[in-house]
């Protein structure tokens, strides 16, 4: 296979540069138009803002809203393979498709139904996030004090997120091979025999759980970090002279002052987890025998695979409506939103 | 007022440059080099005997400055073989200019159908034989039976499995994709005879070479249990060709035989999948490997011939039962419905020109790929290379790969369960019965 050659590389650009020319014309077209109307029609005293955010706002508008939209639509209706070019809109549609998530095998074995794989998916954002969280706060806290060579610490800790998720994931679903992958050999090493981490099902669960944990601790750690620079060292010495131990002092000084931090990070890392397809997909492909499939995988492949279009869109507001739910809950019981508020 | 002017303006630009990069990728990603293994279809090679078929095909008239989109399947050195292919038919016809986009096998069937969705779908497709269910399902391709070209040229076989409901889908460019027993004669030294034989040499060449294993092969994927189950008799459909199959006495035997060569006769990696079976074999460290003859050419590199010399051979036949029965097919041709005019011209005349002799040889020599075109069987360099004799006899014993929406069903149906067996939580009866539950299902659900 050749590598980058210059041939690859211009035509590469002759691609790209029409696109991007488009793009910056429509842009500054766009804020012609948007100030000519706003200034010269309406003589509005926004002009200037409402400018400058047209592009942004028609962008989000084309590429995020009106996808929205579309699923919308495409969930009441039949649209599969066999109608592709030719599909019927209902709310009967709608019913039919909600119906098929909840009642139906989404997938080809008998428990991978939506309750079991919605229960999976549960388990599976708990156990990351529990990780993610407890393992970047402690990280956090040793890296938050002075030593030597804490700046090659912190770069080497950050290097799983900054490795591209699916290399990271291509790379473990090697290391967990039963026979030669390096985490068996090691175990091997200790005198304890490594289980079939990927045609096992429960063990396939551990080792995407073990994936994941390892790409998601650094982001964890780089904001509780950022969260625990930005403490005052006024707080930390009042707690100290009176007497509080390390325990207290970071049960009731450092955690309810990290709580805007961790909170919305928190949110964040709840919706990558719940929806996050591609470790699952790379390390384990949601087998063995679907037993690794979360709900995004599981939709992935009942709709993708047999172009079930409409049912498809059914299933994804569904996800939409439980993480909406989920976070929602969150973020009113922890406050993470609070400063945005006030 | 100047200064808001210029803040303006750049503000403007690193909008439309954020704004660009929400837009769609120009140019799709390259794809991985095939692991999937396509589909296809024929039950007769044609016999080395056979006088050659009638070729005689009217020059398509070249139209003039003409661009087209070609979508293949071909990823890795392929694509780049592909890529030389267009150049040297452009220097030829310098009317027509071929854009060439890579996707893997998935990719391009979910793409071209979102993309004839959209309006924008390619002009030709280079791609697999079992895009023909869905495709035609959806009625997004065009029959090519009268489309210009002389199918008559063309092995049976690499017909039957692109033919649904009486038509012809695509022109195979290449035949073969069947599963075979490939050995290296290092290890051992003549091709097995049946599975007591690849056993036994399997087991020799561990107790001799400990930490190695002696059959190595994709055990995730069904397309490598439906040899075997041919083997004992079974089809994956009844006769109407929509109804499953799958819980039957001979499925059993298959999984039962897949279940004794891991744990019974232990002579199979612990768990494996393409990579890994494929790893195996070029480290040297498995004796034999079921794969297919897309695999053929990377294992004559020089490279691979480090370690590998390699020896072709039909899957041995089961003891107490028959040959196995690999599935077979071939690459093909496939027009968009709405292809016509100038561009139909276009595309039929680059697929004339991969037809060609020339270019069949070619893929014959650099990929070990069996050609399509029937009289080419006959050709010199077929006949005296023993590892395409060896590629061409497992073709006797294959059976074409069906082609219909539904097999996807049946695949999908077989995978979870197969590996069931294979990690030693499900019995082969109860597989069987989860396999027919799961293919039925979702048949039906497809109507």
């Amino acid at each position: 296979m050749g590598g980058l050659t210059l041939p690859i590389v211009t035509d590469s650009l002759k691609s790209v540069i029409p696109v991007l020319l488009i793009f910056i014309v429509g842009a500054v077209v766009l804020e012609l138009v948007t100030y000519f109307i706003l200034s010269k029609v309406f003589r509005s005293r926004y002009v200037l803002p409402y400018t400058l955010l047209a592009p942004a706002a028609v962008g989000l508008a084309a590429f995020v809203g009106w996808p929205i939209i579309f699923n919308v639509i495409v969930a009441f209706s039949n649209w599969r393979l066999a109608n592709l070019l030719n599909p019927s809109f209902g709310v009967g549609y709608f019913v039919n498709n909600i119906k098929a998530v909840f009642t139906g095998p989404l997938l080809n074995t008998p428990d991978s139904g939506f309750f079991i794989m919605f229960g999976r998916t549960i388990l599976w954002t708990v156990v990351n996030l529990v990780f993610h969280v407890v393992g970047g706060m402690a990280l956090a806290l040793l890296l938050n004090r002075q030593m030597r060579l804490r700046g090659l610490y912190r770069t080497l800790l950050i290097v799983p997120w900054a490795i591209p998720q699916t290399i990271a994931a291509l790379v473990w679903h090697g290391e967990f091979h039963q026979q030669y992958g390096f985490v068996n050999l090691m175990l091997a090493r200790i005198g304890i025999q490594g289980p079939a981490w990927l045609s096992d099902g429960t063990w396939a669960f551990v080792a995407v759980c073990i994936t994941n944990i390892w790409l998601g601790i650094p982001f964890m750690m780089v904001v509780i970090l950022g969260g625990l620079q930005s403490i005052a060292g006024e707080y930390l010495e009042a707690a100290e002279i009176d007497g509080a131990s390390w325990w207290q002092s970071f049960r009731n000084v450092t955690l309810p002052l990290l709580q805007p931090v961790i909170g919305p990070a928190v949110a964040l890392g709840t919706i990558w987890t719940f929806n996050n397809i591609n470790v699952i997909f790379l390390v384990t492909g949601g087998g063995p025998s679907e037993q690794t499939n979360i709900l995004v995988t599981g939709l992935y492949n009942a709709a993708f695979g047999f172009s079930k279009y409409g049912f498809g869109a059914a299933f994804s507001l569904i996800i939409f409506a439980i993480l909406f739910a989920i976070v929602a809950v969150w973020v009113r019981m922890s406050g993470a939103l609070q400063g945005v508020y006030e | 007022m100047k200064k808001n002017l210029f803040a303006l303006l750049t503000v403007l630009v690193l909008a439309s440059l954020v704004l660009s990069a929400c837009g769609p990728a120009a140019t799709p990603a390259p794809a991985p080099a095939p692991t999937q293994p396509p589909a296809a279809q024929p039950t007769q090679a044609p016999a080395p005997t056979q006088p050659p078929a009638p070729t005689a095909v009217p020059p398509t008239k070249a139209p003039a400055a003409v661009k087209i989109t070609m979508w293949t399947k071909e990823g890795g050195a392929q694509l780049d073989e592909v890529k030389a292919l267009v150049n040297e038919f452009q220097s030829k016809n310098p009317g027509i200019t071929i854009d060439v986009v890579n996707y893997d096998v998935e990719k391009l069937r979910e793409n071209f159908q979102t993309a004839v969705l959209a309006g924008t779908a390619p002009d030709l497709l280079w791609t697999v034989n079992d895009h023909a269910g869905p495709f035609t399902a959806a009625d997004l391709i065009q029959p090519v039976d009268n489309i210009g070209i002389d199918l008559k040229q063309f092995v049976p076989g690499a017909l039957e499995a692109v033919t649904l409901n009486g038509k012809v889908w695509g022109i195979p460019l290449s035949y073969g994709n069947n599963l075979m027993l490939l050995y290296n004669k290092k290890y051992v030294k003549d091709a097995p005879a049946d599975t007591d034989a690849m056993i036994k040499a399997a087991q020799d060449f561990m107790k001799a070479n400990p930490g190695s294993v002696g059959l190595a092969w994709n055990m995730t994927e069904p397309f490598w249990l439906v040899p075997w189950l041919g083997g004992y008799g079974g089809k994956v459909f009844d006769t109407d060709g929509k109804t499953p199959t799958l819980n039957t006495d001979a499925m059993k035997s298959t999984l039962q035989l897949m279940y004794d060569l891991k744990y019974k006769y232990a002579i199979t990696p612990k768990e494996c999948d393409y990579a890994c079976a494929d790893g195996l074999f070029k480290e040297g460290k498995a004796a034999m490997i079921i794969n297919g003859d897309w695999s053929l050419g990377d294992y004559t590199t020089v490279t691979a011939t480090k370690t590998i010399d390699l020896g072709t051979a039909p899957i041995p036949k089961i003891s107490g039962a028959d040959w196995p029965k690999a599935y077979t097919a071939g690459i093909y041709f496939m027009f968009p419905k709405s292809e016509s005019g100038d561009k139909l011209n276009a595309a039929l005349a680059f697929v004339k020109y991969v037809i060609s002799d020339d270019v069949q040889l070619r893929f014959l020599k650099n990929d070990k790929r069996l050609p399509s075109v029937q009289k080419l069987f006959n050709d010199p360099s077929v006949q005296s290379d023993p590892i395409l004799a060896g590629s061409a006899a497992d073709l006797l014993n294959g059976t074409g790969m069906p082609p219909q929406a539904e097999m996807r069903c049946n695949w999908d149906a077989m995978k979870p369960n197969l590996q069931a067996v294979l990690a030693d939580k499900m019995k082969p009866a109860d597989a069987a019965a989860a396999m027919q539950t799961a293919a039925q299902t979702c048949v039906q659900s497809l109507k």
